[in-house]
């Protein structure tokens, strides 16, 4: 139980993850008075490329886009190696590779479009606009668990 | 703050549906952050895979009632960042100033449908759009579809249902 094994190795408990993503929205509202948000950043490069906007590729959301995955990188530092399996979900497509991509991609696509029509997703809904105390945020939070928790009964248990 | 900057009436539909966009006004403090920002989303990213919300099993568990790890993750980051905003509000004036000019949204139940959507989405793929783009990051090469989902998600709502956006 080194410093190394616990940043780069080990995953951890629900609380300290909680913490980390906690302070993370505390600091970015204390730094840059921003609110924390992930499907807004990709509404906001998508924008770009749209030009619907006047966001650029310097602004902050395109960099903090960029951070996510470099963060994934660092977290699993210690046994980091390219995989293509994905959980359970390699059962559900019966091993067949494009029927689980046909899969993902589908999801994806529901959960791109959902997040901008509820006008936000997990991070922004669901932990900053609770934590405001938005009733919205709390129905549309309340709507995310209620179709997954039975979405996934439904691919699972009963097919 | 988001309606007092209104096109003059002269410019065409076009140009005021551009500038009618509340993000334009209301995002004029993010460029100070610039490319500080890729702190907070390594950060985000880091607390995101350490919490185990990058893998599809246990979101999909969290689902079936057969792992609590996240409802636990969610539920202490809600109270951190609640406790957290309540302490800047009230200790830093200049902070409290800009957390007070965030669009709080309107109760519209038409939204929970787009939560329905999301959630179906949600157990689908076991992903968040924050957690697919970590994955790529932790070398699960199969993030990239629902990347590809999410963009072409977002684009089709920008082309559906642009008035949903205008009338915010």
């Amino acid at each position: 139980m080194n410093l190394y094994q616990i940043l780069f190795v080990q995953t951890w408990p629900w609380w300290a993850g909680g913490l980390g993503l906690g302070l993370t929205a505390v600091a970015l509202a204390w730094v840059a008075g921003e609110k924390l948000g992930v499907s807004g950043c990709l509404s906001a490069a998508c924008s770009v490329v749209l030009k619907k906007n006047k966001e650029t590729f310097s602004s902050w959301p395109i960099w903090f886009l960029i951070g996510l995955p470099l963060g994934g990188f660092l977290a699993n530092l210690g046994h980091w190696n390219w995989t293509w399996l994905y959980g359970q979900m390699d059962a559900l497509s019966l091993g067949n590779f494009y029927l689980k991509g046909f899969f993902l991609f589908i999801g994806g696509a529901l959960v791109g479009f959902g997040a901008r029509w509820a006008g936000g997703c997990t991070s922004g809904h669901s932990i900053l606009g609770i934590a405001r105390g938005n009733k919205m945020s709390i129905l549309v939070t309340v709507a995310f668990l209620v179709a997954g928790i039975v979405t996934a009964h439904f691919l699972y248990k009963v097919l | 703050m988001a309606k007092k900057i209104i096109a003059p009436k002269k410019t065409i539909n076009k140009e005021i549906r551009l500038t009618s966009q509340p993000k334009i006004q209301t995002k004029k403090s993010s460029y100070h952050l610039g490319f500080l920002a890729i702190f907070f989303g390594i950060a985000f990213g880091f607390f995101l895979s350490k919490s185990r919300a990058t893998d599809f099993d246990t979101i999909l568990n969290m689902f079936l009632f057969t792992d609590f790890q996240l409802y636990g993750v969610i539920a202490v980051a809600i109270a951190v960042t609640a406790l957290g905003l309540f302490l800047l509000h009230r200790n830093q004036k200049s902070i409290a100033k800009q957390i007070d000019q965030w669009e709080n949204p309107v109760i519209d139940r038409k939204k929970m449908i787009g939560g329905f959507v999301f959630g179906i989405g949600w157990a689908l793929a076991g992903i968040c759009p924050g957690t697919a783009i970590t994955q790529l990051g932790e070398g699960k090469w199969s993030a990239i579809f629902p990347i590809f989902g999410l963009i072409v998600g977002i684009f089709a709502y920008f082309k559906l249902m642009p008035e949903v956006k205008r009338k915010k």
